[in-house]
């Protein structure tokens, strides 16, 4: 079955085709990088409008490099939970224009569900049950995922996302936006014990993340420097600061794992792509015998080939959605349903 | 020529089917809240009510706004995915313009306007009549009602949702100038839409499926902001 994605929760507007939700033809991501840098962040109204712009580009241009055509596509999978409200409403009015003129079914899915999907798309191998770390710019999330469509959230942040800290942090630091990338690029020259920073809740019984504290630290380290007139080893505050970040992450994901004794772990989300995660989960895990999984880069940020995964697999549970599907802005991974 | 025509600039979503001049469905589907996402299923009743389906229209027709951001960014989404997948062309038309049409059987000036979800402001256009068109005289408007009323020089038709109140506003501000206005209550509609579409259509004049755009007319704040950021660090520099 060839199935159509689109995602434009957030500030990706991206369209895919993917037949039987393992085979990716396709892959259309267009970033609004350009925007995200003259404003240091997603901006609702302007991503809105800017996915709106590009929506029909990308939709052909998926069906186009896949060498398909529009009338090929069998199912339209659409992003219809978790993001930015007015860029939900833009993916999901394309998703039910194509469903209705196609005639073919519509399913929405759970951004989350998609992220778990873009590593099930790369690894299809994943053993079930496992555990998923979500991580990126909008979310930090622990997931059981018990199996295909079945999950049991397990902690998810109580302030900011890892790569909102990311980007906090690197915006602080006058290196830019995206700040996942220029911190870890940065941090390759820093020495990463130079700043003790705090690991927040590491030691608590929880599996729940913070990491509002952490930044204010870093932030607090720079300034008394400052205040000192000492040196200010930017790529040491900058290498520091992702030990700490990644330290957690490794943490509760590895802790979670052995409390629902699993052999598996899978890491997605934007902050997946970051060089130290990867490293130190490789390290660690193979420490203790479990298995770890990263999706390819291409399917780590934001993408519609994992919206068409996900879709597949509802579709094939017999869920659909009408064409008065909504959108849900923040309604958790566990309530699932046509619409 | 059948066209399809829709606008959900206001809180409503307008659709209407036409053919030639004949009207074969025009439904203007009310609703504060959640209207939006019901735009396809509205426009498959309006197909169904005109007996026909997707594949028998020939154009399309899109409210362009200005309006609800959110529901320009929505119309004009389904407008042209529609057109794009049914390989028929599109045509987007001024909300503003759709409104004045449907006040055209008057010489006097006329002034549509537009208030969704900008609280002071509101979008305007002034129109004049001629052999069943409408033309645009200037550029559109955006500003609060007092701005408005200092342009109002000759016999005006406002015409719009709410424009009773805005026309008590502006006879107020007219004073004892002796010039005559009248308000008509109107709401934009498919049909009009659809018609003014067809007008360009049948020509072979129509907007590229892909890249057409709502008529936001007013950038986000955000944009804003940094536009006028950028222009006092430039003054500084």
């Amino acid at each position: 079955m060839l199935v159509l994605g689109i995602e434009t929760s957030c500030d990706e507007t991206s369209s895919a085709l993917v037949t039987d939700g393992k085979v990716m033809l396709s892959n259309i991501i267009a970033t609004q990088l350009d925007l995200l840098k003259k404003f240091g962040g997603v901006v609702p109204e302007i991503a809105a409008r800017r996915h709106t712009e590009l929506i029909g580009y990308v939709i052909e241009e998926a069906v186009d490099s896949a060498g398909k055509a529009l009338t090929d596509v069998e199912a339209i999978a659409v992003t219809s939970k978790q993001g930015l409200i007015g860029c939900l409403l833009v993916g999901v009015a394309a998703a039910k224009s194509l469903s209705y003129s196609l005639r073919v079914p519509l399913i929405g899915v759970h951004h989350i569900e998609g992220h778990i999907f873009a590593n099930l798309l790369s690894n299809p191998q994943i053993p079930m049950p496992h555990i998923c770390l979500t991580v990126s710019g909008g979310h930090t999330m622990l997931v059981y995922v018990q199996d295909y469509c079945q999950y049991e959230l397990l902690g998810s942040t109580l302030d900011d996302a890892a790569g909102e800290a990311f980007d906090k942090i690197a915006k602080f630091l006058g290196l830019g936006f995206p700040g996942g990338p220029a911190i870890d690029k940065l941090s390759t020259q820093g020495n990463k014990k130079a700043f003790s920073f705090p690991r927040p809740l590491l030691r608590a019984n929880t599996l729940d993340f913070s990491f509002s504290g952490l930044k204010t630290a870093v932030i607090n380290a720079f300034k008394h420097r400052i205040a000192n007139n000492e040196v200010l080893p930017l790529e040491d505050i900058a290498a520091s600061f992702q030990e700490a970040i990644v330290d957690v992450l490794v943490s509760k994901t590895l802790h979670a794992a052995l409390q629902r004794k699993v052999s598996a772990v899978s890491v997605t989300g934007g902050v997946s792509a970051n060089r130290r995660l990867r490293e130190v989960f490789l390290d660690t895990c193979q420490q203790k015998g479990i298995e770890v999984f990263f999706p390819e880069l291409s399917l780590c940020t934001d993408n519609a080939a994992m919206i068409a995964a996900a879709g597949y697999a509802r579709l094939g549970r017999g869920e659909m959605a009408d064409l008065n599907l909504n959108v849900f802005p923040n309604t958790p991974l566990e309530v699932q349903g046509g619409s | 020529m059948k066209i399809l025509g829709i606008d959900t600039s206001g809180y409503a979503n307008a659709v209407g089917v036409i053919d030639g001049d004949r009207t074969l469905a025009d439904y203007v589907f009310e609703a504060r809240t959640d209207s939006l996402e019901k735009i396809v299923a509205n426009i498959d009743f309006a197909l169904k009510e005109a007996k026909l389906t997707l594949e028998d229209i020939e154009g399309f027709g899109v409210g362009l706004g200005p309006g609800s951001w959110t529901g320009i960014k929505v119309g004009v989404t389904v407008g042209k995915i529609l057109a794009f997948s049914t390989n028929k062309p599109i045509s987007g038309v001024p909300t503003l313009e759709a409104l004045a049409y449907d006040a055209r059987n008057t010489s006097a000036l006329i002034c549509p306007i537009i208030n969704v979800g900008t609280k002071d402001t509101v979008y305007a256009a002034f129109y004049l009549a001629k052999n069943d068109t409408v033309n645009r005289m200037g550029e559109y408007y955006v500003g609060d009602i007092h701005g408005l009323s200092e342009r109002i020089k000759e016999p005006t038709v406002f015409v719009g949702s709410e424009v009773q109140s805005y026309s008590k506003l502006i006879s107020q501000a007219l004073g004892s100038s002796g010039i005559s206005i009248e308000a008509r209550e109107a709401m934009p509609r498919g049909s009009v839409v659809a018609l003014l579409a067809a007008t360009r259509l049948e020509c072979g004049e129509s907007d590229d499926v892909l890249s057409l755009e709502p008529l936001y007319l007013k950038e986000s704040t955000a944009k804003a902001f940094l536009s006028r950021y950028s222009a006092s660090t430039q003054a500084k520099d």
